[in-house]
């Protein structure tokens, strides 16, 4: 007979999150409901009547992991509603600053993950804050990869957290060749670190899923082969950038897409029946909880085609690259893998960079009202922005942000996996709850539905 | 008082060897050279200094990374520079890592300021090499500057080729020869309000600070404060950048630095008291060292 149990709140990502779980005796799932319960920020609501300028940076402040790529989507959905082109110098940095985004934001999901994988040929966890090599020289290999990224954001972005640089048209400042060089050489030591990284990680997260049993609060939980299919589609702009609806072909088709009430895809009204206090992090929560993943859940339920799509690295590199990795461990490795791709089309684009090239575009039209839209590719996937601009006001703003698209797709990636190791499949997605926490959802004749969550 | 010169490790009255900075420098080139010397020997990558401005004798901060971009920021432009505003820049766009900042003894207040609570300056307190401050008594709006030339001294400001404060005048100095020496009692209305509730006149919280008080002409007094700053003097007067004189052997020496400096914190502690009963029943709020 099946049970519920729930794990409340997820740990090691961003934001706050929490899986109910109908499980069956052997204690493999058959439903999986992951869902956001940060509370919602509003920051659609907030856009609404500000001016094109101020929204993006509103929209960045949504978290403080990416940031850049909120900034980015922001500007570049103005942009497109207005119709504005930028410069082609601007571009180099918004890449520039995209990628370094994207490597400091692998690194650190790194440090999230490893506390599940285990050191290879031993029982032994990896402890990523412990003074003892090897792993200490992996940590501090992780934070010169951080700072890195950061500082090339910074340079580039004006700020490595919530970039001042970016504006509507281009960029407020271009870099000097001193930065420019200063940028490459960080790239360039960064190139070699990536590799190293790149190579270690997909070492332990191989021997991780070869292993027959992981530990969790002292039992021995069988890892299956299939931890983490799913048989969503993927969705994926661009290798590493995006795309926006001014492009000559948009890779992101707004026709496609719809938002759907949580409702619809979670879970009703059921009691906690199956309680592990020895469970990581104080244990699950106790038998008698009532839970109600369709009225906690703070998220809308995005779909491509009518259907939940995965979104992120393994996403990126199925649509563009041909791997056909699956699973939590084809995740893990695809995010690996972008490393040194990121930091390689960050070379290209430094090489292209022209210092004394204009980065601010000649006219930039105030909007007539219609929409636009701009999808980034951050770190952990597409982030889409919409928006409509008339006379520099911002009349309507929505932010589709990739977690969003992950939460229904994980969902499902976790039934058959033992509930155990539930987080594990739910940290491949390298979630960032906060973001993904946005909801006016309305249904199909425009009347607000979600007003009773935000009661 | 006492305190009024703040803590300096050594003071000494010096000019620079370099005649190309000396034909255009305010007083001893001191700042210039320090500079040049700091940058050449890599121990700044840039320095943010008053550069030309857009309008005669406005001055915008520019950041110098070559000892020319240095020539062109010599002399004292007797209005506001915001060079604290470049100061995140120059770690951003700019891309140093070692930053050389001169300003007045407010712009040191801020930086230091900057430095302990470095909001909105994320990673910038630890790139600050070499903060040099310049003496102070007061500082003038540009407009005050345009009215005192144009309506005082009588010459456009394009043609005014030095200005100076000394000797209890503010003398304006033309292409032409002429020479318009303003009592300070015309001057003082066309202060910076602002200027008059502080209590530093030798940039107490600088590595260095410098001013032509108390040094003959065209030589300036220099106080070596931090030990950074002292380091950084050292080497400079041995890699043969200035010539010195021990501060006890010139006149007017320290006697007229600790007289001004007294003078200006006497005179703008009674602009303080003032402003605390300033209002109904409240104060105004006070900027404090």
């Amino acid at each position: 007979m099946s049970k519920v149990v729930e794990i409340s709140p997820t740990t090691r990502h961003e934001g706050h999150s929490k899986l109910v779980l109908k499980v069956n005796d052997a204690g493999i799932i058959e439903t999986g409901n992951w869902c956001s319960i940060t509370p919602v920020r509003g920051v659609e609501r907030l856009a609404v009547g500000k001016t094109m300028e101020q929204v993006p940076k509103i929209a960045s402040r949504v978290c403080g992991i990416c940031p850049i790529a909120h900034t980015l989507a922001g500007i570049e959905s103005m942009e497109a509603s207005i119709g504005c082109e930028i410069p082609q110098d601007a571009y180099l940095l918004r890449v520039i600053l995209q990628l370094a985004n994207r490597l400091h934001s692998h690194a650190l999901h790194d440090i999230l993950i490893l506390p599940d994988l285990y050191i290879p040929g031993t029982d032994t966890k990896i402890n990523p804050f412990t003074p003892e090599e090897p792993v200490r020289s992996v940590a501090k290999r992780i934070q010169r990869l951080r700072e890195i990224g950061q500082t090339i954001g910074q340079i580039a972005g004006g700020e490595a957290v919530h970039p001042s640089n970016p504006r509507i048209g281009g960029m407020y400042k271009a870099c000097t060749p001193r930065a420019k060089a200063k940028m490459y050489d960080l790239a360039k030591e960064g190139l070699v670190l990536a590799h190293q990284q790149m190579d270690f990680m997909i070492a332990v997260i191989r021997n991780f899923h070869k292993r027959d049993w992981a530990e969790v609060g002292g039992k021995k939980i069988a890892i299956p082969k299939d931890l983490g299919f799913h048989n969503q589609g993927y969705m994926a702009t661009h290798p590493f950038y995006g795309s926006t609806s001014l492009d000559e072909c948009p890779t992101w088709d707004y026709d496609r897409f719809k938002e759907v009430r949580p409702w619809d895809w979670y879970m009703g009204e059921m009691e906690v029946d199956l309680a592990d206090p020895s469970y990581p992090i104080g244990g699950t929560s106790p038998v008698g909880t009532k839970v109600n993943p369709q009225m906690e859940a703070c998220t809308g339920i995005p779909m491509y085609d009518g259907q939940p799509v995965e979104v992120g690295p393994r996403a990126r590199l199925a649509v563009f690259k041909g791997y056909d990795e699956k699973g939590t461990q084809g995740q893990n490795i695809a995010r690996e893998m972008e490393y040194t791709d990121s930091l390689y089309a960050m070379l290209n684009a430094l090489d292209e960079y022209d210092p004394s090239g204009p980065v601010l575009a000649d006219e930039i039209p105030c909007g007539d009202g219609s929409m636009g839209w701009s999808a980034n590719e951050a770190p952990r996937g597409t982030d889409v922005h919409l928006a409509r601009v008339k006379d520099n006001k911002v009349l309507w703003y929505s932010m589709l942000v990739p977690t969003t698209w992950n939460f229904a797709t994980c969902s499902a990636a976790l039934t058959g996996a033992p509930w155990q190791l539930a987080e594990i499949v739910v940290r491949g997605y390298d979630p960032c709850v906060s973001c993904a926490t946005h909801m006016i959802v309305i249904d199909e004749d425009n009347k607000l539905v979600a007003q009773k969550l935000i009661q | 008082m006492g305190a009024e010169l703040g803590k300096y490790k050594s003071c000494v009255s010096a000019r620079s060897t370099d005649k190309a900075i000396l034909a255009g420098a305010q007083d001893g080139g001191i700042v210039t050279t320090l500079f040049a010397y700091a940058l050449e020997e890599g121990i700044i990558d840039g320095a943010i200094v008053a550069g030309p401005g857009d309008m005669p004798w406005k001055p915008r901060p520019m950041i110098a990374t070559t000892y020319e971009e240095l020539m062109a920021a010599r002399g004292t432009k007797y209005n506001i520079s915001p060079n604290v505003s470049f100061i995140k820049e120059a770690t951003r766009s700019y891309g140093l890592d070692k930053v050389g900042i001169v300003g007045t003894p407010c712009q040191m207040q801020a930086v230091r300021k900057g430095q302990l609570y470095p909001i909105g300056l994320r990673d910038v307190s630890d790139k600050i090499a070499l903060a040099v401050g310049i003496f102070c008594m007061e500082n003038f709006p540009y407009q005050s500057i345009v009215q005192l030339a144009e309506d005082h001294a009588a010459m456009k400001l394009e043609s005014v080729k030095k200005m100076e404060i000394g000797k209890g005048k503010f003398t304006f100095m033309s292409e032409r020869g002429a020479v318009v020496p303003l009592p300070l009692k015309v001057t003082h209305k066309y202060e910076q309000p602002g200027c008059h509730v502080c209590l530093d006149y030798v940039a107490n919280l600088a590595d260095v600070s410098c001013g032509s008080v108390g040094s003959p002409d065209g030589w300036s007094t220099v106080f070596v404060r931090s030990k950074k700053g002292d380091d950084i003097w050292a080497k400079s007067v041995a890699a043969g950048c200035f010539e010195t004189k021990a501060i006890d052997s010139v006149k007017p020496g320290l006697e007229l630095v600790t007289k001004l400096a007294n003078e200006k914190i006497g005179k703008n502690q009674k602009t303080v008291e003032e402003r605390k009963t300033f209002g109904v029943g409240k104060g105004l709020r006070i900027p404090y060292i």
